[in-house]
């Protein structure tokens, strides 16, 4: 898929863990195991606001577009 | 609502309980009875519900035999159906607050299927048993045959394969809902 979630890389740019992350956000960790591994096919503008809000973060540091070769 | 859905399916579950030994009887007597009329040949005027195959028999065994074949093969089907239907609804992995599953997905496949193989054999049953009829035998009402209702059968597959594939594209959905985080 083109879309690349950069997830991980920013949670270690603000040296926080899934646990940690999970509990500010309100997500399960097993939902955002799957947004950081890329398996998630859709992600709602509720969590990526709480995502960003949490983070200090544009939508733009976590998802990128990387074309197909 | 969801007691209403659940006492809904007791009450199919105990119906598909009791057709399926319905035609379970049904087909077995079909079965006894071609057995019979190979080793005792006189009871053949006494078959199953008076399904009088006499006159067939008396004109050609191989006739006869053939359309006792395509009635026990419709008997039989119709009973693997409603055993089909008997497991679905006892199946524990089929989980009703996500009916779109494969496992259900596999169920109704396998009822479109059954569907269109007693709809074909009932239509040539029936063809057939026309065909004798213009050679001159006495033959019985198709309904005698339990071999009416081709047409039903046929519609009702096709009906069945259609909600199939609705149940590929709900799975589909389902799947990707599940994984919107």
């Amino acid at each position: 898929m083109p879309i690349v979630v950069n997830l991980d890389v920013m949670m270690a740019k603000r040296k926080m863990s899934l646990n940690e992350l999970s509990e500010k956000v309100g997500l399960t960790l097993s939902n955002l195991s799957i947004l950081k591994t890329g398996k998630a096919k859709a992600i709602r503008f509720s969590t990526l606001e709480a995502i960003c809000k949490v983070l200090d973060c544009q939508p733009a540091d976590i998802l990128e577009y990387k074309t197909e070769e | 609502m969801q007691t209403n859905t659940q006492l809904m399916l007791k009450v199919l579950s105990v119906l598909a309980w009791i057709i399926f030994i319905g035609v379970c009887i049904e087909a077995g007597a079909f079965i006894t009875n071609a057995f019979f009329a190979l080793v005792k040949p006189g009871i053949v005027n006494r078959l199953w519900q008076q399904v009088d195959l006499s006159a067939l028999f008396k004109y050609d065994r191989s006739y006869f035999f053939t359309e006792m074949l395509i009635m026990s093969i419709v008997g039989v089907m119709r009973a693997y159906l409603f055993y089909v239907i008997i497991t679905m609804l006892h199946n524990k992995h089929v989980n009703l607050s996500q009916p779109f599953s494969h496992t259900i997905r596999r169920y109704i496949l396998k009822l479109s299927y059954a569907a269109l193989a007693i709809g074909l054999f009932s239509w040539y049953g029936v063809e057939y048993a026309e065909w004798l009829i213009t050679q001159g035998v006495k033959m019985p009402d198709t309904q005698y045959l339990r071999l009416g209702g081709a047409d039903v059968w046929l519609f009702m597959s096709v009906i069945l394969f259609v909600i199939a594939q609705v149940f590929k594209r709900g799975i589909e959905m389902q799947t990707e809902n599940e994984l919107t985080v």
